[in-house]
């Protein structure tokens, strides 16, 4: 048993790309050891520093054995140059060949006789193709050379067995060698196995494995966190960037001048961590204090590091406090007519054209959720006025949050403030939903008005290219409503927001916009469905034409079936209707056309006079149920007519020889079909 | 925390020194500022289009750089809308060309084994050149001291060799070695001139006429003459001399924009017209190389 040790030496890959490069690597070498039937060691690792991907797999064995098989050669009257071709490419003889018929005809064919392989060859064969299978999502050339690579490769160690594998890869020769000194590229050094030169590297304090690097960094920060009763946020994008951006992790707290903590904290949270890569630190109460972390690749022995970063921090926040001070006393109000100047898109007018309309569409939202038409107006009308602030030019990330904490300075009400602040909530799946209703009416207005403008100018989006995020724009407005559980008439503020572009002058076809965006509001609730772990089948009938104004109900009951599907009263409704519409399938072949009630003067037995009671019963109850609808107690109602289903199909003949009878019968039996229908679309559900 | 070091500070004008003849002993040409106003030292014909086309090029050289937008008065200890990169061009890229930098570091006082040097994923586009490159921004103890880029494409062209572009931001770099919180305390030569003697009045009145005086409608007008300008010599096949026309155009561009007379609509569709340019200086360029 042996183990293939690998190291892919390059400048510094970029933290994404690495991770990406890791996973690629590991699922390449993975399918090639699967193909070639060679067993080895599944749970091994794909590690990477910047500069070092490095693969390790064990427990694979020198040889493997190839049984003997019959391979089959071209057909006996092929033309001559394809048997030689079939003996050359097989390295054998003519007289190894045989004849042989099959039900396709008669071909030639050899018998390869049962052979050992050694390992070390296959992966001489392959590695160069493995190697090439990685995608990257971003690659480069560099120099001469053709080959793309996250960023230029330098060098490749490939070891089996402890013995150096020899292949090229575009214009690298593979070796035992690598440079251990990553800056300069020097001190060229052999490594025959991958335990000492993991252990060569950690004499020099640096981890190959990042989960190693991630593990020694949480725990030092968790260290000086715990003496100096500090917070940090759990944020596993950044902490990920950082680990893999370093290969000798040393954690260094760091502070700033106290007199920063003036300025609104996302404004110096963003400088640190998007900018710097730094970690905040939190009181106890989740205020933002003036320590944070800095993760150096080298240990500060003389201070400079930590020197350096404060500076640099001191710099930067000076610059985001100037802008402050000055963006925040400019009168919001007095700014709304230099929207004018800024073009929201091309074609659907200027950030004020956008207001406007926004402010109309908010307005009407504003009854329907029983809030302030005056507040949602003034939200709406200085929501987009931060666009234009140095702060926003320099903290894009920060729009509309920096424009609440101008509202807030200003005096603005707290609600109008906090609606500002939230307007771009929620970005997409995973972001943060606003709860209060001036936040989420101003919201639901700035999506749905970009919404109906993208798709009026013809902007939507391609099964493979979204580049202005409209799905995510959709996807948000879907858990708006669905999260909040708001009831509003969806299909009424399409409506409304295509007439506000029509009174702005916008030639569009609301029609097809509705249509469209309909369909595409629609589809974006079934991957929402989905990303809820709501069974497809449920998905696909809860969604079955589905209207606009129901998503909160289709999303709603499909979160009911998908929970009581496997108890009873899920389970024992789907049968009774399964049962009843089973029948009326097969009846449906001899064509008879139902009326949709049945004639209780037919009935013969008390079975039918039972169900039919059970059936009006239900009737009644989604009759009186108003828009409150409890889905669960209704599902129960539903499977409680079990018992009068099972009666009627134990004593009553449907197919009875009086076709009027038997009419009747059906109709009953589609009374139950409909009536369960028109909770949910039952047919759709797999069992 | 203080830290003294024995040696005296280098001067902005030695830290210029230093890096010409560190890069010089590489075999780069040592060009002198190109005589335009250009927003970086990309621009320079000595780097957009020698990086085009397959002959070999090494060249190092100081760049005043202009960039209207960025000017605050003279009153922001960290921006300016005159400042100076000292740009590296090789092609085809060296295999040791991270050994140089870092070296040409050390030239200049900062020993890299003392500061935490970081390759910074930065990928770089400029628009009106129609250039695209990925490389890093380096950082020392935090602070972004040079711009590092694989150019893959210039002027609309695919780079083959590619060029390796090595910009370091003099004032940053400076203040970094100087440890000095604004630049306008930059020593710049050992008889105690500051960068604020030299630039302060200017960054102060290019600010008023940048951002106040400019005569824009005057402007507007040259900016076509150029853009003419430039397509007829492109039609004469003289690239070099286009080339200059079409950096006025996108300086005029640029006061333009601080001025904030050009819409964001506008602004796309100027940037758009001062790439078309670029890109068929590129190929005339291109077919006077091979």
């Amino acid at each position: 048993m042996s183990e293939l040790f690998v190291e892919l030496f390059s400048e510094e890959i970029p933290a994404k790309l690495q991770i990406n490069a890791r996973n690629e690597l590991k699922k390449n070498i993975k399918n090639f050891f699967i193909d070639s039937q060679i067993k080895f060691n599944e749970n091994f690792n794909v590690y990477s520093t910047p500069n070092r991907l490095v693969l390790h797999v064990d427990k694979i064995p020198n040889e493997i054995k190839l049984n003997s098989e019959e391979i089959r050669g071209p057909n006996v009257n092929a033309p001559e140059k394809a048997l030689e071709g079939f003996i050359r490419s097989n390295n054998t003889t003519l007289e190894k060949i045989f004849k042989k018929s099959t039900e396709k005809g008669e071909f030639y064919f050899f018998k390869r006789e049962s052979r050992k392989i050694k390992v070390s060859e296959l992966l001489e064969k392959n590695l160069s193709e493995i190697l090439t299978k990685i995608t990257w999502n971003k690659s480069m050339k560099w120099a001469n050379y053709d080959l793309y690579w996250g960023r230029p490769l330098k060098s490749i160690l490939a070891i089996f067995n402890k013995k150096p594998l020899n292949f090229v890869f575009n214009h690298i020769n593979s070796s035992n060698k690598t440079f251990t000194d990553k800056s300069l590229e020097e001190g060229l050094k052999i490594f025959n196995d991958f335990n000492s030169y993991i252990k060569f590297f950690k004499q020099k304090g640096i981890l190959i494995d990042q989960d190693l690097r991630k593990k020694i960094i949480q725990n030092k920060i968790n260290e000086i966190i715990n003496k100096k009763n500090l917070k940090i946020e759990q944020n596993e994008r950044l902490i990920d960037e950082i680990v893999n951006i370093v290969e000798k992790p040393a954690v260094i707290i760091c502070d700033f001048d106290k007199k920063f903590l003036n300025v609104p904290s996302e404004i110096l949270i963003t400088t640190m961590q998007s900018h710097q890569k730094y970690l905040p630190t939190f009181d106890k109460k989740n205020n933002l204090t003036n320590n944070f972390f800095v993760v150096a690749d080298i240990k500060d022995t003389k201070g400079f590091v930590k020197l350096g970063n404060e500076r640099v921090i001191e710099a930067r926040l000076s610059d985001a406090e100037f802008f402050w001070k000055k963006n925040k006393t400019q009168n919001l109000v007095k700014q709304v007519d230099k929207l004018k100047n800024i073009n929201y898109f091309k074609g659907l007018g200027s950030y004020f054209d956008k207001i406007q309309r926004m402010r109309k569409l908010s307005s009407l939202i504003s009854d329907d959720f029983l809030i302030s038409k005056d507040k949602i107006e003034i939200a709406s009308s200085i929501c987009k006025v931060d666009l234009m602030s140095d702060l926003v030019g320099e903290f894009p990330e920060l729009q509309g949050i920096v424009g609440g904490h101008f509202a807030k300075f200003q005096g603005f009400d707290k609600e109008v403030c906090l609606a500002v602040s939230e307007q771009y909530l929620p970005n997409g799946m995973e972001s943060k939903l606003p709860k209060k209703m001036y936040s989420v009416a101003l919201s639901l207005s700035d999506k749905l008005d970009s919404l109906v403008g993208f798709f009026g100018i013809n902007l939507k989006p391609t099964s493979s290219k979204d580049p202005y995020a409209i799905r995510r724009m959709a996807i948000s407005l879907v858990r708006l409503i669905v999260e909040n559980e708001i009831k509003i008439k969806l299909k009424d503020l399409v409506v409304y927001t295509c007439s506000a572009y029509r009174d702005q002058g916008y030639d569009f076809d609301t029609k097809k916009i509705q249509n469209e965006l309909s369909d595409f509001i629609i589809e974006r609730l079934k991957n929402y469905l989905k990303e809820k772990k709501i069974r497809q089948d449920i998905i696909e009938s809860s969604t079955f034409l589905l209207g606009l104004d129901d998503l909160l109900k289709a999303y709603k009951k499909s979160l009911c079936l998908n929970k009581n599907i496997k108890k009873e009263i899920g389970f024992e409704t789907i049968a009774v209707y399964k049962r009843s519409s089973n029948i009326l399938n097969t009846e449906e072949k001899i064509s008879i056309e139902t009326l949709g009630f049945a004639d209780p003067g037919l009935f013969k037995n008390d079975y039918e006079k039972k169900l039919y009671k059970k059936i009006d019963d239900i009737r009644k109850y989604f009759l009186s149920i108003g828009k409150d609808e409890n889905y669960e107690e209704s599902l129960k109602i539903l499977s409680s007519i079990k018992k009068e289903v099972n009666d009627f199909f134990d004593n009553v003949i449907v197919n009875d020889e009086d076709i009027i009878i038997k009419k009747n019968r059906l109709e009953l039996l589609n009374m139950l079909c409909k009536t369960f229908d028109n909770y949910f679309n039952f047919s759709k559900i797999e069992t | 925390m203080v830290y003294k070091t024995k040696k005296k500070t280098l001067s902005f004008q030695d830290t210029i020194f230093n890096l010409q003849k560190y890069w010089s002993k590489k075999g780069c040409v040592i060009l002198q500022p190109y005589d335009l106003e250009v927003g970086a030292g990309t621009f320079h014909p000595a780097t957009t289009l020698r990086s085009l086309g397959p002959k070999p090029w090494k060249t190092a050289y100081v760049q005043p750089s202009r960039r209207p937008t960025d000017g605050r008065y003279g009153d922001n200890p960290n921006r300016l809308q005159h400042y100076y990169q000292f740009q590296v061009l090789i092609k085809p890229s060296p295999k040791e060309i991270k050994k140089m930098y870092l070296n040409s570091l050390s030239s200049i006082g900062i020993n890299y084994e003392e500061h935490d040097i970081r390759f910074v994923e930065d990928d770089w586009e400029s628009p009106t050149l129609g250039a695209a490159g990925l490389g890093w921004e380096v950082w020392c103890d935090g602070m972004e001291v040079t711009q590092f880029t694989y150019f893959q494409q210039m002027a609309g062209v695919e780079c083959k060799p590619v060029s390796v572009e090595i910009t370091y931001g003099l004032e940053r770099l400076c203040m970094f070695i100087q440890n000095k919180k604004s630049v306008f305390d930059l020593i710049w030569n050992d008889e105690g001139i500051t960068y604020k003697d030299i630039f302060h009045k200017s960054e102060k009145e290019f600010s008023a006429y940048n951002f106040e005086y400019a005569n824009t409608d005057n402007l507007f007008k040259i900016f076509e003459m150029l853009e003419e300008e430039t397509k007829l010599l492109v039609e004469k096949k003289i690239s070099l001399p286009a080339y200059d026309q079409c950096l006025k155009c996108s300086h005029v561009f640029n006061i333009l924009d601080a001025r904030g007379v050009i819409s964001v609509a506008q602004r796309a569709e100027y940037i758009a017209r001062i790439r078309e340019l670029t890109k068929s200086i590129g190929k005339v360029w291109i077919e006077s190389q091979s």
